[in-house]
């Protein structure tokens, strides 16, 4: 099946073109990894499938449905988490679990049991009852990610999910992300980092001036090098899709 | 625990999105502030007000400004003065209130977060200005109770008077309540906290000119004041159930328009 879907999509602002005919698709149980130059497109596609933003043009997918108006089934089964997370600082670690689960469609019991697995996973426990707010900027990046996973979605966005993240963050997200896919989920994660994407992700895509310009393949040797390659070859080509 | 399936019992999300809201302005320094203003300040003001106005020794020029307190029925008057308090300090308390509620989703990016829950962003929309319009009634309320009973420790006995006094207090109360509520839309349509506070105190100004120009009267705006005897018990009386009417129908039209506007959010 599957979970997350751009097809033809474009969009500007202004006189801007930030998509020009993005594509891109995610199956269930993979993880593909958005990889891009600054101002590449990968947050602007990312909140069209989030709903964010209606694209001008072209058609985006979660679990089938348009994203801008995702019925409440389907918005059970997913998770996004693009720009700022769902966490207000005034609320209290435990208490942004606690409304996130409720808000992601859990009952209270499930909600608080979420939140406490939540807790556990993304090694928050020691400011589990203090306000978000006084949270450093990584422990932060936990929460929020904590607030857009803890009910399990069966398909996932995550824009640069580690770029707060000491080491120790870094392996947690990369263990929820594989677990999530492991139980069917599909994940779109977009980052700078290639090491990191090369070691999650399923698929790797490239994308430039408002489209994916082609896939790199995880593990192989001298991703930097291939990644500048395609890229200069787009601008060489700009329309030549690969 | 399965969470990979539905709640069946989840409904709508409403309840979440209710409870979220409500946990929010509890914890928030905005209502925080303001309680404790609208309960502990209207009250203490009146019967101050009152005391001043009956005091020998107010100076001319106060004693002209404060005349229309200084004789009647006590309880009665300080009911008067507590509801004209309201029908200004409600506005304004509401007014910032909701600024800080719906702006911030805005200003902090929180607004792109709430998007794609179960609980639909609409249902936040709507949750944001009934618990504001809850808490303000409720304060309002607490506050004219506690303007009672510090009215009758200071001797005011309530009787018919002061009792009318109470209920017209109560109106003037729940209009300006409605009257907040179209800020929640100019929030949403400015996303800024600030923008919302201007256009709260330009309305604000825009009300002042009204009345004193005399056409307060039709403007939604002045009718709560305008009904606690602000404008004297002439513009009081002359004020026609139609204008009463139109003013509280801001809030259900307010409110409708504000969960379409949250339902169509783009570009968060």
């Amino acid at each position: 099946m599957t979970a997350l879907e751009l097809h033809g999509v474009r969009h500007a602002f202004g006189r801007l073109r930030a998509l020009d005919g993005f594509d891109l698709r995610v199956a269930g149980g993979e993880v593909v990894a958005l990889v891009g130059l600054n101002g590449a497109g990968k947050t602007t596609a990312l909140r069209v499938l989030a709903g964010r933003l209606r694209p001008d043009a072209g058609v985006a997918r979660v679990l089938g449905h348009d994203p801008a108006t995702l019925p409440a089934e389907a918005a059970q089964s997913f998770g996004q988490l693009v720009g700022a997370p769902l966490v207000y600082r005034e609320l209290t670690v435990r208490e942004n679990l606690v409304a996130a689960a409720r808000l992601h469609g859990l009952s209270r019991a499930q909600a608080i049991e979420s939140a406490t697995t939540a807790v556990e996973r993304f090694e928050l426990g020691r400011w589990a009852g203090r306000a978000a707010g006084g949270l450093s900027s990584g422990n932060s990046q936990r929460l929020g990610l904590a607030c857009a996973s803890l009910h399990r979605p069966t398909a996932l966005i995550l824009d640069e999910p580690t770029s707060a993240l000491d080491p120790a963050g870094v392996v947690i997200v990369r263990e929820l992300v594989r677990s999530l896919a492991d139980d069917g989920a599909g994940v779109l994660v977009s980052s700078h980092h290639l090491d990191e994407v090369s070691r999650i992700a399923d698929r790797i895509l490239v994308a430039h001036a408002g489209r994916i310009v082609g896939p790199l393949a995880p593990g192989s040797a001298e991703l930097e090098q291939q990644f500048f390659a395609m890229v200069l070859a787009a601008d060489s080509s700009p329309r030549e899709s690969a | 625990m399965n969470l990979s399936g539905a709640d069946t019992k989840f409904r709508g999300g409403f309840g979440a999105a209710w409870g979220w809201e409500l946990l929010k302005l509890r914890r928030s320094l905005v209502a925080r502030l303001i309680t404790p203003l609208l309960i502990g300040l209207v009250p203490l003001a009146s019967i101050g007000a009152v005391a001043l106005a009956r005091s020998p020794e107010l100076p001319g020029t106060a004693a002209v400004k404060f005349a229309p307190y200084a004789t009647g029925d006590l309880a009665a008057t300080h009911l008067l003065v507590a509801g004209q308090l309201l029908s200004v300090g409600v506005l304004l308390a509401g007014g910032f209130a909701v600024a800080w509620s719906y702006g911030r989703e805005f200003s902090e990016g929180t607004a792109g977060a709430v998007t794609g829950l179960a609980a639909p962003r609409w249902t936040i929309g709507v949750a944001k200005a009934l618990i504001i319009a809850v808490w303000l009634t409720a304060s309002a309320i607490i506050s004219l109770a506690l303007t009672l009973l510090l009215s009758a420790a200071v001797g005011g006995q309530p009787g018919e008077e002061a009792w009318q006094n109470t209920v017209t207090a109560t109106l003037a109360a729940l209009l300006v309540v409605a009257l907040v509520m179209p800020f929640a839309c100019v929030a949403t349509l400015t996303r800024s906290p600030l923008g919302t506070i201007g256009v709260l105190i330009a309305v604000v100004m825009l009300t002042q000119i009204l009345v004193v120009l005399g056409a307060g009267n039709w403007f939604p705006y002045a009718v709560p004041s305008l009904l606690a005897g602000m404008g004297g018990p002439d513009a009081a009386d002359a004020l026609q159930p139609w204008a009463l009417a139109t003013t509280a129908a801001l809030a259900p039209v307010a409110i409708l328009t504000v969960a379409r506007q949250w339902r169509t959010l783009n570009d968060i």
